[in-house]
């Protein structure tokens, strides 16, 4: 019996800040739609995927081992791929003004299911750029594994292009926005509550049985602005018949 | 300009005469039936309408309850006990020239003062000229000479009185009256205020009929109280 009182007040509470619950969440979804849209620059993702494979003139047939020694190699490829040593020389053919460091933020290494394939991922504000490192990183890659690993297994299967229209991968608008109704709609039920929580007005007839513990008799309805006026041409006003007043004769209505 | 304001903002309050079929003059008569019934031993002759802080709608409610007394078939007689800031005159279109100040003072006499107003059988006494010392006047000799007086010429005697929590005027009259009625308004009354207010009707010993509650919304679902509304 409790709970479905409290029940009721919850919806009550929600049902009478309904419109404030619904601007809130209006708000959120288009402060994040113009925030997504208008400020924040998207940023661009390029990729290119790398096989990684020993290559049959050393060891003669494709074995398990073998697969499994390249899954490993893989692992520790990623880790030469952000290492200085690759990207300082991407640096210096790219001429890219920025620390190593920035750089690798901007490369994920990235292994699908367990295959033998690398996916080299950059993720710049410039497509053009994203693409760029993307692909040199994979050269440069390519280039110096022979000297690092002495091994000859890296062929670029796919080099990151340039298609005509790039979607941005981030910022993502639609799923921005979608975070921001929850939030928004989140936001307005506790503010809601809060407000309910806060209000320390005597509200309905609950409230006079409740606190002030004297009978209740009757509630007046806010009269309504939209009065007829028509009956005011009646309210005349005369003095008391009976009395007769020298002083004051002149009907009080008539010199206002 | 500003008297076709002042007019329509009058038609607007005396709803219960310029309306009588409204939804809220109903409600004005279901306030009038529940007071009856509330008092069924002591026949209530004189009664003072307060709130607990100003602008709650006290003379509104109380020119409307006169209003209903008036149409019931009472001889009611309206005071408008607030001296220091009185609307009554306002809401029937009455000059304040004289009234209760005046016959407090004895410079005129309740006869002399009072004022017929379109209702039948409604009278209306204003406040008078706002006198520097309302509580004195209210609480002298001649207030309750007054109170019987008016007793004697009336079925029911209506105060419009300041709100308690600032000054003690509402207190005193209230402690003259038979009963009080305590105007609530809704959404606006601050719990706390509410219930020094009725300690303070209750401290001057008198008798709290009920409450009121003003400006209050019925949701749009409450079948029951829309019934009648229907002619607003």
């Amino acid at each position: 019996m409790e709970e479905a009182i409290s029940l009721r007040e919850f919806f009550k509470t929600i049902r009478k800040r309904l419109s404030l619950i619904i601007l809130l969440t209006f708000l959120a979804i288009i402060i994040t739609g113009i925030i997504s849209y208008f400020v924040l620059t998207p940023v661009y993702q390029m990729s290119t995927e790398i096989l990684v494979n020993q290559s049959p003139a050393e060891t003669g047939q494709l074995t398990d081992l073998n697969i499994q020694t390249d899954l490993q190699l893989i692992k520790t490829y990623s880790g030469i791929i952000k290492s200085p040593i690759i990207l300082d020389q991407v640096m210096n053919e790219m001429n890219l003004a920025m620390t190593t460091d920035e750089l690798a933020e901007k490369i994920t290494v990235s292994n699908a299911d367990q295959s033998q394939i690398m996916n080299i991922s950059v993720q710049d504000e410039d497509s053009k750029v994203a693409m760029e490192i993307a692909n040199t990183t994979a050269n440069v890659f390519k280039n110096n594994i022979m000297d690092l690993m002495n091994v000859d297994n890296v062929t670029i299967l796919s080099p990151a292009v340039l298609k005509g229209n790039p979607v941005a991968v981030f910022p993502n608008p639609v799923l921005n926005m979608a975070i921001a109704t929850v939030v928004g709609l989140m936001l307005g039920v506790v503010i809601a509550f809060l407000l309910e929580y806060l209000d320390t007005t005597m509200k309905d007839q609950e409230d006079i049985k409740d606190i002030l513990k004297i009978p209740l008799l009757g509630v007046i309805s806010p009269i309504v602005e939209k009065a007829e006026i028509v009956e005011i041409e009646k309210m005349t006003f005369k003095r008391k018949g009976v009395i007769v007043d020298g002083q004051e004769k002149a009907s009080p209505a008539d010199s206002t | 300009m500003a008297k076709k304001k002042l007019l329509q903002q009058t038609a607007r309050k005396l709803v219960t005469f310029t309306n009588p079929r409204s939804f809220v003059a109903e409600q004005f008569r279901t306030l009038r039936t529940n007071i009856t019934f509330l008092s069924p031993d002591k026949d209530v002759r004189t009664m003072v309408v307060t709130s607990a802080v100003p602008s709650e709608g006290k003379s509104t409610t109380s020119a409307n309850l006169a209003v209903t007394f008036a149409q019931e078939g009472k001889k009611v007689i309206l005071v408008d006990g607030d001296m220091r800031k009185p609307t009554t005159h306002y809401t029937f279109n009455i000059k304040n020239t004289t009234g209760l100040s005046n016959v407090l003072t004895k410079q005129s006499t309740a006869e002399k003062t009072i004022r017929s107003t379109v209702v039948d059988r409604l009278d209306v006494l204003t406040s008078g000229p706002i006198p520097p010392n309302p509580v004195e006047l209210l609480s002298s000799k001649s207030m309750d000479v007054l109170i019987q007086q008016l007793t004697d010429m009336y079925d029911l005697v209506i105060f419009d009185a300041p709100p308690v929590l600032s000054v003690t005027d509402g207190q005193i009259i209230a402690n003259k009256c038979d009963g009080t009625i305590l105007v609530i308004n809704s959404g606006h009354t601050e719990k706390d205020m509410a219930v020094k207010a009725k300690e303070a009707i209750e401290s001057s010993n008198s008798r709290i009929i009920g409450a009121v509650l003003n400006n209050f919304e019925i949701s749009k679902d409450n079948g029951y109280y829309q019934y009648y509304g229907h002619t607003e």
